[in-house]
């Protein structure tokens, strides 16, 4: 690199890489104060939250640390708000919002704001945030209906809207709303939160612009994406051009149980751009697992910015080297009205299927699969005092197996990133004792480096009946091995009845649980890498 | 007399202050092989004839607690754990660090218990705190034994739900003392009396771990004390920012992790102090990281849930923030030509390009040696002549030859980028907190801060620098400010509307006696201040927040309830009307230290002169002053350049810098 000579213009380079940091702390700071001021469980405890600076054409400037499939979601929100509204139409102060899962949305619960931020009479730049709330109506409280087979059993759809006008809110959409929801408290102040942090990044952004000038700023920020646009595109250069494909299956679509749903896809690299083509994959399906291309788009991205390199500056110019073909009506871009709320497990899997094509072509930079699931489990039921309990537990398997040395055991891998509740948490909050919490141990796939270990455990009900929602992955489709390792162990699990009766989950589940009855899941294995010795 | 001395990665820092203030301080390589070595080798230098005898106090502040852990080198420790229940600690929170790292490694510390050195007993605890099976004390035994066998030197005692009833971990604890008495022994429930089985986990098998190595360690201390014939006992900085017995420190040596930065954090408190304020942020600049902290009402101001790398490390420290920024930051161009600073170091060896000891990559001081902001010659008080050549080539060659600038555009481009980082990080403690740092003073520290604190004040608006005496020791000179300090913790983990209030005045009275009875086994005479804390939550919420009660309170359910909720409002900027958790009560005893003003110790440095230096990105000639030369009273205008033994001090044009007897107050005049 010593004869190489880089050609900044006019920009000095001191200062944008200050500008840059400043963006980044920007994002963080907003994220640090939607966190701080939200309720939800759900964003308290797992951090389903994330925070983003946009340039006004909708190109992403900067990002939280925060959920990958979250952040990836925000995108797609919002150009849909841009769309409906232009910028020439904007006021200082305005707030929009959406959630459509057909309209750049990803699931009803995760609502997307944005709020332009003006200086010297220009936009520029849009503060976003999403946030999973609590409750928008649908079948069940929490809006996550298992046995949807319809977007109108989901919950509340809002298009893009304009909710605040010169300080403002719009009162009627905020009546909509709050008629709609379960929760209308925690709506408003998750909601309230949302908006505190657009407001945060905009006096932000505002000193920031009166510090350099609006158009110097923006020249910085355009600079930015041009160079982490360069630097993706002269990264996947120095993959070898070639088409890779990789298939893998959803166990089934929560409603259809014995239908497994292929995801297949085929990854392109050619000269400076990647092309993900999921042509193959299954048609939309009855159950709530089919995925709004939001949550595609997440995928992509993470797997785009995980093989390109964390030295690129992390905004939307690294996603222009990035083409993806979902075929309509299929799987990842269903038409309506497709349930879509569970697609998680469907993000995880094609997350994984883009990093196991792209795997074939490089084998030392990419791990085998991990485990490719995030085993939800629901329990809830009502206290002794009448009041309603709901304990949600998010489980992760291992992680792939590398060149580098064994895989993980039970960690959250990709596009996910949430925690685990704690024992001492959950037995205190339900009535239920927890008799195991371990390692799988042999699950994971052999090899080399053999996949890291799925989580086993152990769940007795002490006062029933209370209602398991168990929505499972990889208990019929293995994790596979990479570079000649082997597959990881499936996931298993089973409700013991108190007689001793036991039932085998099919990978997705809703039933009663009597006191007494117990359930035992293991998660899966994930793949090893390179041959075992 | 009194003597401070913080051992750190790369030096060893010791002050003696005589008893009318008169200050001494000196830095010696740190011992890393055995670190207590160095500790002789400065006290060797520090003291005169007959000096032993007159040494009152002797206070150390340690990073060996925090480096055994983050390197793994503390002691096997085995771990026994309720049935069902071994692997918590390897399953963690099931979170990792680093987004989007395909290759990551573990994320939690199972190499400190390796599956062979986990043992399940069974016995169990409920949710209510009632004995659902009982302790297998046969089984206990059996561990202890095998754990032995297995290579460990202590065990960590875990058990679920063990924070609402002690008594299986005490018994478990008395089997395997009869079992094994040679084995170090860290019962969760007393180490971290709070719910969520990982973290307490983790502490515990810190604890344990480290009990062998910090015992060892602060015996050869104690031995090098007997040595030099100092013989008052051995006080030890804690992570909170108060000082503890050897004896109390050995006991639960998971309190010493953040043992220097909150010295350091007590230093800039008492420097405040000094300029007659109570608040400020203060910024310890070393080689490969700044520290920073925020001094509130005098003292620093403390977070529940540390970390250490990686690893929750659930205790109460000083809220130190470490950024990778310092001296030795890499300035380097990634792959889409911008230019960076850090996070990588060249650290102390091979150091940065200047130092001559073959690093070739160009830093944050080989840039303030070409700005001329650093004299070559008098580096380290002129121990380290640095080779101004050497950092221009490293800069030209890798930075200003890449990016088309000069050689000073491309060192003022480093300095700007590394000024900026720092600034980002006091803002993240302050700006991201609810705080405007334009309000608070900047106290900088360390080899590096004086460099940099003007740069960073005024990218936040700060108008205010206080400058320390002693930068360079300010950890060590903190430890002779820091009180003495006992605390004792009872987790409760239910619902305040069950805990009747004669119960918790009992509970209360308890902790407060176990204060009392850790200071009188220190020999403490004089009466302590008492204070009393509740961490409290909403019921279904996670996390907690820290609430102080009067320690004689008649109703303290009551006070408790509304300082939590007030805390809540203010936290958050709302609060409900729901029931709430009791998560903890804190009982804590602080004997503050005498208050004595420093006087630093004369410079060895020569008279004042000029030299070209660049300042506000022009090179002029700019007056450099010895430190020491500044009388009392004096006022000096920027642009000037303060060098002492250990920093440098850069006042730019628009400020002014005024002398007083122990601290230098600069102000923003322009």
């Amino acid at each position: 690199m010593n004869a190489t000579t880089f050609h900044t213009g006019r920009l000095d380079p001191a200062t944008i890489e200050i500008v840059r940091r400043r963006l980044e702390a920007i994002a963080e700071e907003m994220q640090a104060v939607m966190l701080r001021s939200a309720v939800s469980p759900i964003v308290r405890e797992a951090n389903d939250a994330s925070a983003s600076i946009f340039l006004p054409d909708g190109t992403v400037m900067a990002q939280s640390t925060s959920l990958p499939l979250l952040l990836g979601c925000l995108m797609p929100a919002i150009a849909t708000m841009l769309r409906d509204f232009p910028l020439a139409q904007m006021r200082s102060g305005d707030v929009y919002l959406m959630n459509d899962p057909y309209d750049g949305g990803t699931h009803i619960p995760d609502v997307s704001l944005m709020l332009p931020v003006f200086a010297e009479g220009q936009v520029i730049a849009l503060a976003g945030t999403i946030l999973h709330h609590q409750d928008l109506g649908g079948l069940t409280p929490g809006s996550l209906p298992t046995t949807a087979t319809e977007i109108f059993q989901e919950g509340l759809r809002l298009p893009p809207l304009r909710l605040v006008r010169d300080g403002v809110t719009d009162a009627q959409i905020m009546r909509i709303i709050s008629l709609n929801t379960r929760t209308p408290e925690a709506f408003g102040w998750d909601l309230e939160a949302q908006i505190a942090a657009c407001r945060t990044a905009a006096a932000r952004m505002e000193e920031l612009a009166a510090r350099h000038g609006a158009e110097a700023l923006t020249a910085m920020m355009q600079e930015l994406v041009r160079r982490a646009e360069a630097a993706t595109r002269t990264a996947i250069r120095a993959i070898p051009d070639g088409s890779w494909t990789y298939e893998d299956a959803l166990d089934n679509d929560g409603v259809d149980l014995d239908r497994p749903v292929p995801i297949r896809l085929c990854v392109t690299v050619k000269d400076d751009t990647i092309t993900l083509d999921f042509t193959g994959t299954s048609p939309q399906v009855r159950g709530p697992v089919n995925a709004a291309p939001a949550g595609v788009m997440a995928g992509a991205f993470f797997a785009l910015r995980a093989v390109t390199g964390p030295d690129i500056p992390n905004n939307g110019g690294c996603a222009r080297p990035l083409r993806v073909v979902l075929p309509e009506g299929s799987l990842l871009n269903p038409r309506m009205p497709a349930a879509v709320n569970a697609r998680t497990g469907t993000v995880k899997l094609l997350t994984n299927a883009i990093l196991g094509a792209l795997a074939q072509a490089l084998p030392e930079r990419i791990p085998a699969a991990n485990s490719g699931c995030a085993t939800v489990m629901a329990l809830s039921g009502r206290h002794a005092d009448g009041s309603a309990w709901v304990v949600t537990e998010v489980m992760a398997g291992g992680s792939g197996g590398s060149s580098q040395g064994p895989g993980v055991h039970g960690v959250s891998t990709d596009v996910g990133n949430t925690m685990n509740l704690p024992v001492e948490a959950m037995e205190t909050d339900a009535p239920v004792r927890v008799h195991r919490l371990s390692v799988r141990r042999g699950s994971g796939g052999a090899g080399l480096h053999a996949g890291g270990c799925g989580i086993e455990r152990e769940y007795e009900v002490l006062r029933g009946p209370l209602t398991l929602t168990f929505r499972g992955e990889r208990h019929y489709h293995a994790a596979r091995g990479s570079a000649g390792g082997q597959d990881g162990l499936m996931a298993e699990a089973w409700v013991i009845r108190r007689d001793g009766r036991r039932e085998e989950v099919r990978s997705k589940l809703t039933t009663v649980l009597s006191t007494g009855d117990r359930l035992l899941m293991g998660t899966a294995g994930a793949g090893g890498w390179g041959p075992s010795a | 007399m009194e003597i401070g001395i913080d051992i750190g990665g790369t030096f060893t820092d010791a002050v003696l202050r005589r008893d009318g203030g008169a200050l001494r301080s000196l830095k010696v390589p740190s011992t890393p092989d055995d670190p207590a070595r160095a500790v002789g080798h400065a006290l060797s230098r520090l003291l005169g004839q007959g000096d032993a005898e007159a040494v009152r106090r002797f206070l150390l502040g340690t990073t060996v607690a925090t480096n055994a852990i983050l390197e793994n080198t503390a002691a096997p420790v085995g771990l026994i754990a309720t049935r069902g229940f071994a692997d918590v600690i390897e399953l963690g929170r099931m979170t990792r660090a680093s987004n989007y790292d395909l290759l990551f490694g573990p994320q939690t510390p199972v190499d400190f218990v390796p599956p062979s050195r986990r043992r399940e007993v069974t016995e169990r605890i409920g949710a209510d705190g009632a004995v659902v099976e009982p302790l297998d004390e046969a089984g206990v035994a059996e561990a202890a034994r095998s754990l032995k066998a297995a290579g460990a030197r202590s065990i960590a005692i875990c058990f679920l739900f063990a924070f609402l009833d002690p008594s299986h971990e005490r018994r478990a604890r008395e089997i395997v003392l009869a079992a094994c008495p040679d084995l170090a022994v860290s019962l969760s429930s007393e180490v971290d009396p709070a719910p969520r089985e990982y973290e307490r986990t983790c502490a515990t098998v810190f604890d344990a771990a480290l009990k062998p190595v910090m015992g060892d360690y602060l015996g050869r201390v104690e031995a090098i004390l007997r040595e030099a014939e100092i013989r008052v006992p051995l006080q030890v900085m804690h992570s909170r920012g108060g000082l503890l017995g050897a004896g109390a420190a050995r006991g639960r040596p998971i309190r010493l992790t953040l043992s220097g930065p909150s010295a350091a954090a007590i230093g800039a408190a008492s420097v405040l102090r000094d300029a007659g304020l109570a608040d400020g942020v203060s910024i310890d600049v070393g080689g490969t990281s700044a520290d920073v902290a925020v001094i509130r009402g005098g003292a620093p101001a403390l977070r529940m849930d540390g970390m250490i790398g990686t690893f929750p490390v659930r205790v109460p420290t000083a809220d130190v923030l470490a950024v990778a920024a310092g001296g030795g930051s890499i300035a380097w161009v990634d792959g889409a030509g911008g230019l960076r600073v850090g996070p990588r170091s060249a650290g102390a060896v091979p150091g940065p390009a200047c130092y001559g000891r073959g690093g070739m990559r160009p830093t944050v001081l080989d840039a303030s040696v070409v700005l001329g902001l650093v004299d070559p010659a008098a580096f380290a008080a002129g121990e380290l002549a640095l080779d101004a050549a050497a950092a221009a080539a490293a800069i030209e060659r890798d930075i200003a030859g890449p990016l088309g600038l000069g050689l000073r555009e491309a060192a003022v481009a480093i300095h700007r980028i590394i000024n900026a980082t720092m600034a980002e990080a006091v803002r993240s403690v302050t700006v991201a907190r609810g705080t405007d740092p334009r309000e608070l003073p900047l106290v900088p520290a360390g080899g590096g801060g004086g460099l940099h604190a003007a740069a960073i004040a005024e990218e936040l608006g700060q108008t205010r620098i206080v400058v320390p005496a002693a930068p360079g020791v300010l950890a060590a000179t903190g430890l002779l400010d820091a009180p003495l300090e006992h605390d004792a913790a009872r987790g409760l983990g239910q619902v305040l509307d069950t805990l009747p209030e004669v119960e918790l005045r009992a509970i209360i009275a308890e902790l407060v006696a176990e204060c009392q009875a850790a200071m009188a086994a220190e020999g403490v005479e004089a009466a302590p201040e008492t204070l009393v804390t509740a961490s409290a939550s909403f019921v279904g919420q996670g996390h907690s927040l820290e609430v102080a009660i009067p320690p004689d309170a008649s109703e303290p359910g009551r006070a408790i309830r509304d300082g939590f909720i007030a805390a809540h409002r203010a936290a958050y900027g709302h609060a409900r009307a729901a029931p709430v958790r009791l998560v903890l009560l804190r009982a804590l005893q602080r004997l503050a230290a005498p208050v004595v003003a420093l006087i630093p110790a004369d410079s060895a440095f020569a008279a004042r002169r000029t030299r070209v230096a660049v300042l506000g990105g022009l090179p002029q000639d700019v007056a450099v002053v010895p430190r020491a030369a500044l009388a009392p009273g004096e006022v000096l205008h920027g642009p000037a350049i303060l060098e002492q033994d250990d920093t440098t001090l850069v006042v730019p044009a628009g400020w002014r810098v005024a002398a007083h007897p122990a601290h230098l107050m600069m102000e923003r005049v322009a």
